[in-house]
């Protein structure tokens, strides 16, 4: 979709010796495409704004209902949107790169099962929206350390021991929440279910995670270079100078901290994180540089447009928007991978 | 769970007291500005009569019909069937998952919700967005009477609602009489079958079956719909084993227990069914649904 806009070769392109002045055009269409489809998100709902009705909200006029459903519902649920899908397609692609491996995404080593644990813990317990964010996030926190903390270990430590540590953890945490909704009061399951599949009515402001979102562009984009010769091996890295350890580290303990923002806004949203990355990859190439800010805006348009329809598909029933992300993302990933040969 | 005190306006004694049914003469006064404590102890207050109310419950909507406010429910939930004019009000999502746009646009001036029901962070959601919101859980038989009671207040039909609050309670009270010398019978009511699922104690329909003699064998267990095993309803071999089902006449659920003799029930025959939405639903029908299961457990009694 976004990608294919770029209109950019889809072969992999080595990743040294591109000048940086090669990567602002794809950053400013994919920039075009997030800004359209937030626009998009705020234009349409399950009730019809007319366009004139749309502008006169925009220019501080407009009904007092319109002012409240555009301003109040569906702008900071576009903003949450964007963010967390631009949050979770930057986690997704650090975590491919930290670990060399392409079936990673940011919940493979076990984050979100930390997170939903605590989520459906304290709305076990019946606390409030507010609660359930917190405890969210201290899970997917203390998830990290563990997985931190095992793969550290006693012994060398390398992705593959920390991506066994990670997946694990994850399914142990896996029988913990089929435990809790096993034996959860019945009326609590869809609320449980909801959030496991991942939905934006959990957005209470947008804020934290866009001023996340844009913090980590800021941090990551220097580290873009490192992360190419990363990319290529740990041997190659030390070689050159990459302190590898340290770098590596920092991008698990980085990409682990938005993971938990953005689980904690909307609940574990799948797909995203992988396949984004994957996307952009196949269609601009593997440069992190141009990689990592591409992430954040082609994850923040694909999940503000998929929390659109996931809103009006079929209202006034609402779908969970992790439905919607693959339904989307499935037929145009491969698509993509089946050009890319 | 949810916000547990939010007095919109300062509190009105005299509502108040018009609530419970004391007042006479300033009833009037209190119907201007009506108030009412809701199921999660907080203050409702409107500044007049409720006349574009929206439902977030089957039961809900099945209640403010039967309180005589069914003309001013603009907006329901889905499976909001019952009476069938019901089936006429707009959609504004399921009772899981609420459609804020299509709620809001139906510009209530009332919304009642329900507290296990609804996801708790719409209903924050709403009270932020400063619509009056009344949170309803029947739990108990005389909450049924109580809810219609101050939905009439709310609404503006308050002898209406008064009158089916008193029809109700004198139908419970009938059933209470008649079976007051009544023997105890095990009884167990199936209310899923995939997975199998009961209720204990403190769930309506226990709560009606203990109307006439009926005595839950689960219960005691601590979940208001515990999910268990059929060893243990072999285990507690009931006298009479009662069941809901997928429809208002599917008997398929009761099938399966005919298989196993050793069951009291399945000896004699004591295989029974209820409508479910005459008995799971904490509605008026409750009354109905009570004395269909009374004359049930009756029968039970009959083939010892």
């Amino acid at each position: 979709m976004s990608a294919a806009d770029g209109g950019v070769s889809p072969t992999a392109a080595p990743s040294a010796g591109i000048g940086v002045g090669r990567l602002i055009p794809p950053l400013l269409v994919l920039l075009v495409i997030a800004l359209a489809s937030v626009l998009i998100a705020v234009a349409i709902g399950s009730v019809h704004i007319p366009p004139a009705e749309l502008w006169a909200v925009f220019t501080g006029d407009g009904s007092p209902l319109h002012r409240t459903l555009v301003l109040e519902l569906r702008a900071p649920r576009a903003l949450a949107a964007f963010a967390v899908g631009g949050l979770l397609a930057v986690a997704g692609a650090l975590m491919q790169v930290l670990l060399r491996n392409p079936l990673a995404d940011p919940y493979v080593l076990g984050l979100s099962g930390g997170a939903a644990v605590g989520a459906l813990a304290s709305m076990l317990l019946g606390m409030g929206a507010a609660v359930v964010s917190g405890s969210a996030f201290i899970g997917a926190l203390l998830s990290t350390v563990l997985v931190f903390g095992l793969a550290h270990g006693t012994g060398s430590w390398t992705p593959t021991r920390l991506l066994l540590t990670g997946v694990v953890v994850a399914a142990g945490w896996g029988a913990v929440i089929t435990f809790m909704l096993a034996v959860g009061p019945t009326e609590q399951l869809p609320g449980m279910l909801y959030w496991l599949m991942g939905d934006l009515t959990y957005a209470r402001t947008p804020w934290v995670a866009f001023a996340v979102l844009l913090g980590t562009c800021l941090l990551v984009l220097p580290l873009g270079r490192s992360l190419n010769v990363l990319a290529r091996g740990p041997l190659q890295a030390a070689a050159l100078g990459v302190p590898v350890r340290a770098l590596e580290w920092s991008i698990y303990i980085g990409a682990s901290l938005i993971t938990a923002v953005a689980v904690t806004t909307a609940g574990s949203i799948g797909f995203v994180g992988l396949v984004v990355p994957h996307m952009l990859r196949l269609v601009l190439g593997n440069d992190q540089r141009l990689i990592l800010p591409a992430a954040a805006l082609a994850g923040g348009a694909l999940l503000a447009l998929a929390d659109t329809l996931a809103r009006t598909m079929i209202a006034p029933e609402q779908l969970p928007v992790g439905v919607i992300t693959a339904l989307l993302g499935v037929p145009t990933f491969l698509y993509l991978l089946y050009r890319s040969r | 769970m949810i916000a547990t005190t939010t007095a919109r306006t300062p509190l009105r004694i005299l509502a108040g007291l018009a609530v419970t049914g004391i007042l006479g003469p300033w009833q009037v006064i209190a119907a201007d500005e009506p108030c009412v404590t809701d199921d999660a102890d907080r203050e409702v207050c409107l500044d007049a009569p409720a006349e574009r109310i929206v439902s977030l419950s089957p039961g809900a909507t099945e209640l403010l019909f039967a309180a005589g406010a069914g003309d001013a429910v603009v907006g329901a939930v889905s499976y909001s069937d019952y009476p069938p004019e019901a089936e006429e009000v707009p959609r504004v999502g399921s009772y899981k998952r609420l459609d804020m746009e299509t709620l809001l646009a139906r510009e209530p001036d009332l919304i009642v919700g329900w507290i296990t029901g609804n996801p708790s962070e719409q209903l924050e959601r709403l009270q932020e967005l400063g619509v009056p919101l009344y949170l309803s859980e029947p739990r108990e038989l005389d909450d049924i009477a109580s809810t219609l009671e101050r939905l009439g207040v709310l609404t503006g039909t308050a002898g209406h609602a008064a009158d089916e609050a008193t029809a109700f309670r004198d139908a419970i009270d009938g059933i209470r009489d008649e079976y007051a010398d009544a023997e105890p019978v095990r009884v167990f009511y199936q209310v899923w079958d995939d997975p199998l699922m009961t209720v204990n104690d403190a769930h309506l329909i226990s709560q009606a079956a203990a109307l006439c003699g009926g005595d839950n064998v689960f219960g005691e267990l601590g979940s208001l719909t515990p999910r268990i095993d059929t060893e243990s309803v072999l285990d507690r071999d009931p006298e009479a084993i009662v069941a809901g089902g997928m429809g208002e006449a599917d008997e398929t659920w009761l099938e399966p227990w005919r298989g196993y003799d050793s069951l009291t029930a399945t000896r004699r025959d004591n295989l029974f069914f209820v409508p479910p939405s005459s008995i799971q639903r904490p509605t008026p029908r409750v009354a109905e649904g009570s004395r269909i299961l009374c004359e049930q457990l009756e029968r039970a009694r009959e083939r010892r």
